[in-house]
């Protein structure tokens, strides 16, 4: 089941989607934390949008997105650690701010504005799971 | 023609059998099974066995009373925002064997006097001394004091010395500085596993036992995957808005 829930755009066109999904959570961020609490592990959201930062660390490596385009973060996403994503083909320099990519994420809890990252396509097309 | 080649060969023979005469210079077999290499449990598997079920294991009134008032930052009744888990709170080391769960690799490296294991996530690691007597007044630290001997195949080594602020596992297992482990370490076909057996009269009425196993794992470069208490509190500040005060623990 997936359905489009908004089409907004000025000069900049964004899809926001839910999922009723069979989650699957990368094992890196369960080595930290238990995501129930923090996430709706029943939501996927895929939003397309712009970089704002990527920064690798520990514990979770955070990407940083504007769903309106801009250069400020509306939204701050977790991957997994950086060992653990990189073995999955992330790199450090995978993205930069200013890149436009699309990002499933499972969404925060209780409106907050963070997630956790399940994959993202980059501009070039290349799908990356996290 | 046929001379040029007989020649060689013949030379090679010779230098085999001048090596099988020299004792000195054959190789021994070895003595102990090789445990070296790069060890995984990997977490979906269902075949790498675990700690038992918190039902399972004897508590003692204080350590289910511990227990109870533990928040653990994964798994049921999960409260990553409020957890006690000294591993998160504090960034403390995992102490052992809980660091032997984390679903990253770890390393063993066997010596004639020593066994170490190296463990990838926060470049923790322990050292079997082998044939050793146990302290009987160890110092209290992380890893413990471990001493091991080898009993035919198998690597046994005896712990104890272990500060007591560690979780045995994720869910809040406690134990006291009295925790003593006897560890009996094999290998299983490709596998190795860990038969541990737990003793502690203040945290357990009888002792008990896990069995742990662990599969090979591509050998190289270990990563370097080191998590701080300053990594913690950006987390904390940046998802949970929280504010980056540190509890003092008493």
């Amino acid at each position: 089941m997936r359905r489009s829930l908004w089409l907004v755009g000025s000069g900049f066109s964004r899809t926001l989607s839910v999922t009723a999904a069979a989650c699957l959570v990368s094992a890196s961020a369960f080595a930290h934390h238990g995501a129930a609490s923090i996430y709706d592990m029943g939501k996927e959201t895929t939003i397309k949008a712009t970089v704002t930062e990527y920064v690798w660390t520990n514990p979770h490596v955070e990407l940083g997105i504007s769903p309106s385009g801009g250069a400020t973060t509306e939204l701050l996403l977790e991957l997994g650690s950086p060992p653990n994503i990189r073995n999955r083909g992330w790199s450090s320099r995978t993205v930069k701010a200013g890149d436009v990519v699309t990002v499933t994420f499972h969404p925060g809890l209780r409106g907050a504005k963070i997630g956790v990252v399940v994959k993202m396509v980059t501009a070039d097309g290349k799908e990356l799971r996290a | 023609m046929i001379r040029h080649l007989l020649l060689p060969a013949t030379a090679a023979v010779v230098f085999a059998a001048a090596a099988c005469s020299r004792p000195a210079s054959a190789p021994a077999a070895p003595a102990h099974p090789n445990l070296s290499g790069s060890w995984v449990r990997p977490l979906r598997d269902q075949d790498v066995g675990g700690i038992p079920p918190l039902n399972e294991i004897p508590l003692t009134p204080w350590a289910a009373a511990k227990l109870k008032a533990e928040r653990p930052a994964a798994g049921d009744n999960q409260d990553f925002a409020n957890t006690t888990d000294p591993s998160l709170r504090y960034a403390d080391p995992n102490g052992y064997p809980r660091i032997s769960l984390h679903p990253m690799r770890f390393k063993i490296v066997q010596t004639d006097d020593y066994v170490y294991q190296l463990w990838e996530y926060n470049q923790n690691w322990r050292q079997i001394a082998l044939n050793v007597p146990q302290d009987p007044d160890p110092a209290i630290t992380w890893y413990g004091n471990a001493v091991g001997k080898w009993e035919g195949d198998t690597l046994v080594v005896d712990s104890v010395g272990y500060k007591d602020s560690t979780w045995l596992d994720a869910r809040g297992l406690p134990h006291t500085q009295d925790l003593h482990l006897v560890e009996r370490i094999h290998r299983m076909g490709e596998n190795l596993a860990f038969d541990i057996t737990f003793e502690d009269p203040g945290a357990f009425t009888k002792p008990w036992a896990a069995h742990l196993i662990f599969k090979p794992s591509p050998d190289g470069s270990m990563s370097e995957n080191i998590y701080t208490i300053s990594d913690e509190l950006r987390f904390r500040e940046r998802f949970l808005n929280q504010k980056v005060n540190i509890p003092i623990r008493r």
